[in-house]
């Protein structure tokens, strides 16, 4: 059987994604490898109580150093940053790391050759075991660089993990939004899966996330959580859904055991195993058709 | 319009985890504090004008200078793919330089190019969007589908917004990384939206932890408080913020917030919530 992956996004943040990813790992526990791809704010950890076995860094991207001699403060790199990170306060300049994005235009310029370029460390990654498979997972140093980098070395390693294994899924959750994580995390996976909600913003985004799968040619199922929120809302998001082709593989309602259950750090019990099962068959059929 | 000997000042709203409360809070601000501009920084989902009656916006371009080469010129030598270092710049045998959407806009190339074969071309990358919501001008970025970088339309907007030379509340993006740095930049002061699960505390915390690298004033407003009876107290850099106010887990706020209509029309809570956070951050952004 061929590898699938999944990657579950959701454009606007707290949807549910990692509720949802942790229910289907549950679901595939002991056939699928599991992957965290909000490597900025990662919370699938927290569910899935992982017992970290590896652990490296990750160098992303450069940072420029200053020094002094032989800068002699004739301030010719300040316009050259596109970032900020040079200024000149009272003749002297100053490099604000923070903002440096690495590109290296200053150490171009310089004629004295005052800046140097160096690797920085921006995260770390975890390899870990869990109760229903392999997890690789990350941490993108607070304020960290947006690494999409770090989201497919992630993928890269849980790709190899389900291939040396032999787990015929891969489960990602996906960082919210559209920009590079989230495009690092869904580009070349078998299936987007949406989760929204019934809500004006839910249904924003996630057609802003719909025009991004299909520019990147991923295929986008949707599964629309606390489906009875707003009676209007979901008719809005079904409406959508079959507008855009995007089959809506499962409603979830507004469930109160599911926020005790995430409040006390479990995966919840109170999603139905007959909602799990319609999702996986949903998924299954349109990465066959692919 | 804002009264005389007082300085307009910024206040961010950031949360770490998506989905807190971030923008519905940012909106019950805007709504108890005109006149005010309210800065929609989230470009790679604006949700804020929905919230405030969804405004007609007249909109402007965001660019960022990419490299174009002129064939001419170009000796096909390779040294612009060698100088990029986001992998944005493709040079192979004798075909001319091909630019793609990860370029950061820093003119490394043009710079580095021994020819003179390059020049720079203004791309656009999102949009800004102004308009007037009974009062509150709105000022939202917007990112466009499939760019990768969403800090320069950050930038853009933040700097569009304050130019208004009102009050502003700046709605960040989840997380804490470089957009969420990006929107916060300018604020004198930060709100930071949590919910009392460990999804909510552990993400609020990391961005605590970079508000306080950034030096800037913050002060908690906790929502969905009461989820359980025994939740313990905040710790770490999130246990030595102040907390400005507790806002009851309430259906009622969400489904307002599902239709569009702000929390402070559903739920007085949120208006004295907003008012506490107003009082903090004039007190703070001194």
């Amino acid at each position: 059987m061929s590898l699938r992956e999944i990657v579950v996004v959701s454009g606007k943040g707290g949807t549910g994604k990692t509720t949802l990813t942790s229910v289907l790992a549950r679901a595939l526990s002991g056939n699928a490898v599991l992957c965290d791809a909000d490597v900025d704010v990662p919370d699938l950890w927290i569910l899935l109580k992982p017992s970290v076995h590896s652990e490296e860094e990750f160098v992303g991207g450069n940072k420029a150093a200053l020094l002094r001699p032989p800068c002699d403060d004739c301030g010719l790199c300040v316009p050259v940053c596109r970032f900020g990170a040079l200024s000149s306060e009272n003749g002297r300049v100053i490099l604000d790391r923070s903002r440096c994005e690495g590109c290296g235009a200053c150490t171009l310029l310089c004629p004295r050759g005052a800046f140097s370029l160096s690797p920085a460390v921006q995260g770390r990654i975890y390899g870990s075991e869990t109760d229903f498979g392999p997890f690789w997972h990350a941490r993108l140093v607070p304020g960290g660089e947006n690494s999409g980098r770090l989201v497919q070395l992630l993928r890269e390693k849980a790709r190899a993990s389900a291939l040396e294994q032999g787990k015929s899924w891969i489960l990602v959750d996906g960082p919210p939004g559209i920009a590079c994580p989230a495009i690092s995390a869904m580009t070349g996976c078998s299936i987007a899966l949406a989760v929204t909600e019934p809500s004006k913003s839910g249904l924003h985004d996630l057609k802003r996330l719909g025009e991004l799968a299909k520019r990147f040619r991923v295929p986008m199922a949707v599964v629309l959580n606390r489906s009875d929120l707003s009676a209007e809302g979901a008719r809005a998001v079904r409406q959508a859904c079959r507008e855009a082709g995007w089959p809506l593989v499962a409603e979830i309602p507004f469930l109160v055991g599911v926020v005790e259950d995430l409040a006390r750090a479990r995966i919840p019990e109170a999603i139905p195993p007959e909602t799990v099962r319609r999702v996986l068959e949903g998924i299954d059929g349109l990465v066959v058709r692919r | 319009m804002r009264p005389l000997g007082r300085e307009p000042f910024s206040v961010a709203v950031v949360s770490g985890k998506g989905g807190t409360g971030k923008t519905s809070f940012s909106a019950s601000l805007a709504l108890s504090g005109q006149p005010v501009a309210a800065v929609d920084a989230d470009v790679e989902e604006p949700n804020l004008a929905l919230l405030l009656g969804d405004p007609v916006l007249a909109t402007m371009n965001v660019s960022l200078p990419v490299p174009a080469v002129d064939t001419e010129r170009c000796t096909r030598c390779g040294t612009c793919s060698r100088t990029c270092r986001f992998g944005a710049v493709f040079s192979f045998g004798k075909a001319v330089p091909v630019f793609n959407d990860l370029c950061h806009g820093c003119g490394a190339c043009v710079l580095a190019c021994p020819e003179k074969a390059l020049y720079e071309v203004e791309r656009p990358v999102g949009f800004v969007g102004r308009g007037n919501a009974n009062g509150i001008i709105v000022v939202e970025g917007r990112l466009l589908v499939g760019m990768p970088n969403p800090v320069p339309v950050i930038g853009r907007t933040v700097e569009l917004g304050l130019a208004e030379g009102l009050d502003t509340v700046i709605d960040s993006p989840p997380g804490a990384a470089c957009p969420m740095v990006a929107a916060v930049r300018k604020a004198r002061a930060v709100i930071l939206v949590t919910e009392p699960t460990p999804f909510g505390r552990a993400d609020a915390e990391v961005v605590a932890q970079v508000l306080r690298e950034m030096g800037k004033p913050a002060a908690l407003v906790v929502n969905r408080s009461g989820i359980l009876e025994e939740a313990p107290p905040f710790e770490g850099v999130l246990g030595t913020l102040p907390v400005l106010a507790r806002l009851p887990f309430s259906r009622a706020v969400a489904e307002g917030a599902a239709r569009g209509i702000p929390p402070t029309e559903v739920d007085s809570s949120w208006k004295e919530a907003a008012g506490a956070a107003w009082e903090w951050a004039r007190r703070v952004a001194k």
